[in-house]
């Protein structure tokens, strides 16, 4: 088992190193550089000041011997310096990697606490009024764009009906936790309302499963209510894949909420993410992109691993 | 309770013809309606700027965009570009996944490893900022001209090349099954070439996997085009796409909703569409095993 | 339950703006750029530009009336008073020297005085090839200087050119406090200074205000600056609060929390005018039409556009007066030429082309480009009319803009191909290196009496030969014009000047070079309780006279 984890862990790592490679090289092929974008319009600069600023941030060097360095001093903890922000990458990163984590964290709770509890209701009568409606629900989360919706609850709750704000982490000069809550209450509907699609629609699959099988028949037989077997005998058999979902789905925690965080101007790692690709912030852009595909990555070793230990009928022969 | 039982008797197969009905129609209001438009008379590129955010009229009748051009042949041109994309984009995917689950199913052994390892690292990478990386990338340098056609073959590209490993994983269990079945396993001892083998048992027999899975792959393939017109990274106006209308209906939002709303609408009806196809499509293939 | 909470506490939060507009002791401007460096002279950015005014000041600067004038210095030094004295070298070259007195009271906030070192310190720095400059030309175009006394210095420059007393860019540095820094590792300055690691370090200001605290990407708290030598300002702090996303900067603007919106980082004009009209009452929204000329520039290259009948019918066919009125409501003025209206050297006599259908058909009848039954023109050769068209992606106002003009092209049988590129990509090479194929349509920015050297003369074509130098992108090469330029580059008669002025904006309305479309403008929102704000429309901003800022008085 642990030598299993082992192996998974390493291949991980060696996945991480390609795709950092392959990232790296296609920032570099993204068009221009930060240097062409100061010669934008300003009819001051030459050429001769473009070629002596590339010299400096080194951007006239091959793109391998660029990449090495980076991939030394990223080794070594040291992400370099943020061209957006001309902070170090790190200083950047630790606001909006909170604002993130409590975003998404919220929104995932939220997401399970609203589709478990629907999910078991919907299976206590396979195919019947209520399980129709909330399989549909679910089709219906799963098929929403994920910038329309912002879209749509923006109209109605920040333009229309004036109560919530269309953006932002806080208000204005404001960081009290009222103001907080009142931002997070958007976009966390939102990402609930996506999330909870596809919580149901595993949850709900993974129990009609269960209920057809034999043990259930004899929970029931042996006198227990359809409720109380579902939640004691069915649930704990049906969270096995779930808990799959959850861990897959707790690898796009740091990735997840891009458009949602974009829309909602919520700076949080999403957005960063989007600035730094969009802004040309090389360093920037793959700090983000490596800590997200990392805790993908590592996510993933993860549900793995649950999956064995929660399921002894997975045996695990690498 | 009565009609409890009436609904439990919805077969797949109706939810299925229904979802494909919907779609039928949505496909041919795009591809008819901007030419009988035309016929009519309105074209959406003829600008009218004393006609601005006109609202809904007999002449227009989702009104005018803010140029004054007709709004509802802009949403059956851009639905034209988004179904196109969303189509050949699956089918894109499904031919990489269907070929690398065939192969990697009938071969085994460390091809088999190899190739589902590779499955399994694409499917864990973050999709979204790596698409927008991708996207990113400046043909040009290559020489290829940023024209609409060529956007729409950027996208198919680019949605194909994280869109695949799906398809695979799915194809190679139904070959992995196939295979251990009686006939198969008689055929191949009896000297048939691989390549009949193939054809006679296992594509036959893998088809159906395959055909879901694509059609679920639809709908992501239509979000993901959505999504980096949106960003601005997908396909550039003055091409119109579901998605990129819905970036410029942002600006809008407050004093003219209809342009957010109904491009929004119309990926929401098409995605679930094909989801609840695809998930028809499996409701019946599980019946007939 | 946790709604009521939200409802509640929300319609505090409006309780609290209105109470706010009676007790003004801080004024919070929203912005929708955050400055990506805090260091003067690295990066040019109009967000920190716009923070700057309030914190420092430069030596010299346009005025409202558009004319230069000392901030930072007492007099501005010329010929006729002394201060500027012409060099002739042995060399042959002519230069000239010109001497600065420093503000006797200009004092950085930790009470260290500002001097001639601070001067020689930004200078050392500028022309240092690891210093990160964007233009370096604005050091290396100083000879020498020479410090006369702790608050008096004269600079030899190159070379002598109309606009000898003008040193805008040279921005003083605190050498007491950055100087060790640079010299301990001029490569690394730009990620030391103090401006972006401990930008709220009292002695980087001696403006009105300065910064003391700053949320990377989000706000920036100013202070009053207690060493300030002019007019007291009248508010204890000034926010400056970044919201990138504009629909969210109204909103917030709505809301109270943000009491006005600059008008030069702030709102689209689209998005302004729509906001008038709805919340008009409220705010008062200025325009200010401005010296960022959206123009499009041909590539005479291309044999089609070469030909002056081709582009004078492209611009006949565009009404530019209906954008304007229809899509800006009138606040975006059509351009004569590239010479802005507010610049006192603009000739109002140029031919204008206003919309003419007819006139363009027969134009490009006239240059061999006759009509087809599927809509475009071809000539003798069979070639097509047919060319592409590119502007800067997700610049809506531009997209929006360039649609009409493909249509309105389209009328006249012309066919315009789009290609929108993301700005990284149309000021790469695509520009810079003349790899366009048609029409690119972008915006110049430049300052009042601004010599269009860089972009006109010939010598500025980029091409391998003068290695990709100047922005000529176009490919104007007309000895008339080059002769102009220098001429101007050397004359020091305002009269003079004047007249050839004249004759370079009537060459180039009648040669098209580029066509002229809009001078942007700027929308300048704030509150009615708010007073002495004024707009400039040139690159010195409105914050540049913060000081000037107050409540209105009660009552009024």
């Amino acid at each position: 088992m642990i030598r299993h984890l082992l192996h998974r862990f390493a291949e991980a790592a060696l996945v991480l190193l390609v795709v950092s490679f392959l990232a790296f090289a296609l920032i570099g092929l993204m068009p221009g550089d930060p240097i062409d974008l100061l010669v934008n319009a300003d009819p001051n600069v030459t050429t001769a000041d473009a070629e002596r600023l590339k010299a400096l941030y080194g951007l006239d060097r091959p793109l391998l011997d660029r990449y090495l360095a980076w991939l030394g001093g990223a080794l070594q903890g040291n992400l370099g310096f943020s061209r957006l922000y001309a902070q170090p990458v790190g200083a950047v990163l630790t606001g909006p990697l909170l604002n993130t984590v409590l975003l998404m964290g919220l929104s995932l709770v939220l997401g399970l606490v609203v589709a478990v509890p629907l999910a078991l209701l919907a299976v206590r009568r396979p195919h019947g009024v209520l399980d129709l409606v909330v399989n549909a629900g679910a089709f219906a989360g799963l098929s929403l764009p994920s910038f329309w919706l912002p879209l749509l609850l923006i109209l109605l709750f920040a333009v229309t009906l004036g109560w919530l704000p269309a953006g932002g982490v806080h208000a204005v000069g404001d960081p009290s936790l009222a103001s907080r809550v009142t931002h997070l209450v958007l976009p966390v509907l939102t990402l609930t309302v996506l999330n909870a699609g596809v919580y149901l629609r595993f949850t709900r699959g993974a129990l009609l499963e269960v209920v057809a099988e034999d043990f259930m028949r004899t929970a029931r037989a042996k006198g227990l209510g359809l409720g109380a077997a579902l939640v004691r005998h069915a649930l704990p058999n049906a969270l096995l894949p779930l808990t799959t979902v959850v861990a897959l789905h707790l690898g796009t925690l740091l990735s997840g909420a891009l458009v949602v965080e974009v829309i909602f101007a919520y700076r949080g790692l999403g957005k960063l993410t989007y600035d730094a690709i969009l802004g040309n912030d090389a360093n920037l852009a793959m700090a983000v992109l490596m800590m997200a595909t990392a805790l993908t990555l590592a996510c993933n070793v993860l549900a793995d691993a649950v999956y064995g230990w929660l399921d002894p009928r997975v045996r695990f022969d690498g | 309770m009565a009609e409890a039982q009436a609904v439990a008797t919805v077969r797949p197969s109706v939810v299925a013809g229904t979802a494909g009905a919907v779609l039928a129609s949505l496909a041919a209001l795009c591809v008819v309606g901007p030419w009988l438009a035309a016929a009519l008379g309105i074209d959406g590129t003829s600008v009218d700027l004393f006609n601005r955010l006109a609202p809904p009229n007999g002449a227009h009748w989702l009104g005018t965009d803010e140029l004054g051009r007709d709004y509802l042949v802009r949403v059956l041109e851009g639905g034209r570009v988004s179904l196109v994309v969303g189509l050949a984009g699956a089918l894109t995917a499904a031919v990489i996944g269907a070929l690398i689950g065939i192969v990697s199913g009938y071969a085994g052994g460390r091809v088999d490893a190899a190739l589902m390892r590779l499955t399994d690292a694409v499917i864990a990478l973050p999709l979204l900022p790596l698409l927008l990386i991708v996207a990113a990338v400046d043909l040009s340098a290559w020489g290829v001209r940023a024209s609409g056609v060529n956007d729409v073959l950027r996208i198919v590209v680019i949605v194909a090349l994280f869109g695949w490993p799906t398809v695979a994983r799915v194809t190679r269990s139904a070959v992995l099954s196939v295979r251990r079945r009686t006939y198969v396993l008689a055929a191949e001892a009896l000297g048939a070439p691989a390549p009949h083998v193939l054809r006679r048992h296992v594509l036959p027999n893998v088809a159906g996997p395959i055909l879901v899975a694509a059609t679920l792959g639809i709908g992501n393939v239509i979000l993901a085009e959505s999504v980096l017109s949106f960003l601005g990274l997908g396909v550039q106006p003055p091409t119109a796409s579901w998605g990129n209308l819905l970036t410029d209906a942002q600006t809008t939002l407050v004093h003219a909703p209809r342009l957010a709303l109904v491009p929004g609408a119309l990926i929401f009806t098409a995605v679930l569409a094909f989801n609840v196809l695809g998930d028809g499509l499996q409701g019946m293939l599980d019946r007939r095993r | 339950m946790r709604f009521l909470v939200l409802v509640c506490s929300l319609a505090v939060g409006a309780l609290g703006a209105a109470v706010s507009a009676s007790a003004q002791e801080t004024l919070r401007i929203g912005a929708s750029q955050f400055p990506s460096t805090m260091h003067p002279s690295i990066d040019e950015m109009l967000a920190k530009t716009y923070v700057q005014s309030m914190t420092l000041r430069p030596f010299t600067g346009y005025g409202h009336d558009w004319e230069l004038r000392c901030f930072l210095c007492t007099e501005l030094p010329t010929f006729e008073n002394g201060g500027a004295e012409r060099v002739e070298r042995p060399d042959g070259s002519v230069g000239v020297r010109v001497t600065y007195e420093i503000h006797p009271d200009a004092t950085w906030g930790d009470g260290v005085p500002v001097t001639s070192d601070d001067v020689v310190f930004a200078w050392e720095f500028g022309k240092h090839p690891q210093s990160g400059v964007v233009s370096r030309e604005v050091y290396t175009d100083i000879r020498d200087i020479e410090v006369i006394d702790a608050k008096t210095f004269t600079l030899e420059l190159e070379d002598l050119e109309y606009n000898y007393n003008a040193i805008n860019d040279l921005q003083p540095l605190p050498a007491h406090l950055e100087r060790p820094i640079f010299e301990a590792d001029p490569a690394n300055y730009r990620n030391a200074t103090l401006f972006d690691t401990a930008p709220a370090t009292p002695g980087l200001a001696f403006g009105p205000y300065r910064v003391s605290e700053v949320e990377i990407g989000s706000y920036l708290v100013l202070e009053r600056n207690p060493t300030w030598y002019g007019v007291t300002p009248a508010f204890d702090r000034i926010i400056v609060q970044v919201v990138e996303n504009t629909a969210a900067l109204e909103a917030n603007l709505l809301s109270g929390s943000v009491d006005m919106i600059a008008g030069e980082v702030g709102l689209p004009l689209e998005q302004a005018l729509a906001f008038e009209e709805r919340h008009g009452d409220r705010f008062q929204v200025t325009y200010e039409p401005g010296l960022v000329y959206e123009h499009l520039e041909a590539n005479l290259d291309n044999p089609i556009l070469a030909d002056r009948r081709v582009r004078e019918a492209l611009l006949l066919a565009i009404d530019r007066q209906a954008v304007s009125d229809q899509l800006f409501a009138g606040r975006q003025q059509v351009a004569a030429s590239r010479v802005n209206p507010l610049d006192w050297v603009h000739e109002p006599d140029v031919p204008t082309y206003e919309r003419d259908v007819e006139r363009a058909q027969a134009l490009l009848e006239e240059a061999g480009w006759r009509p087809r039954p599927d809509g475009v023109r071809v000539n003798d050769a069979g070639e097509r009319l047919s060319f592409e068209f590119a502007t800067t992606a997700g610049n809506r106002s531009r997209e929006l803009v360039q649609q009409f003009i493909q249509a309105q092209w389209a009328e006249v049988g012309v066919e315009a191909l789009v290609r929108n590129l993301p700005p990284r990509v149309f000021f790469g090479d695509y520009t810079n290196r003349r790899q366009f194929p048609g029409i690119a349509m972008f915006a110049w920015i430049s300052a009042p009496e601004h010599l269009p050297k860089t972009t006109l003369h010939s010598s500025m074509i980029p091409s391998p030969n003068n290695g990709w130098t100047g922005q000529n992108y176009t490919g104007y090469a007309d000895p008339e014009m080059d002769a102009l330029i220098e001429a101007m580059e050397v004359e020091f008669d305002a009269e003079r000047r004047a007249e050839l002025w004249s004759r370079l904006q009537k060459l180039y309305a009648r040669e098209l070079p580029a066509l002229p479309l809009f001078f942007r403008s700027n929308a300048h929102i704030w509150p009615t309780w708010l007073e002495g704000v004024r707009p400039t429309g040139h690159m010195d901003l409105s914050t540049l006279w913060v000081e000037e800022w107050r409540p209105a008085e009660p009552g009024r």
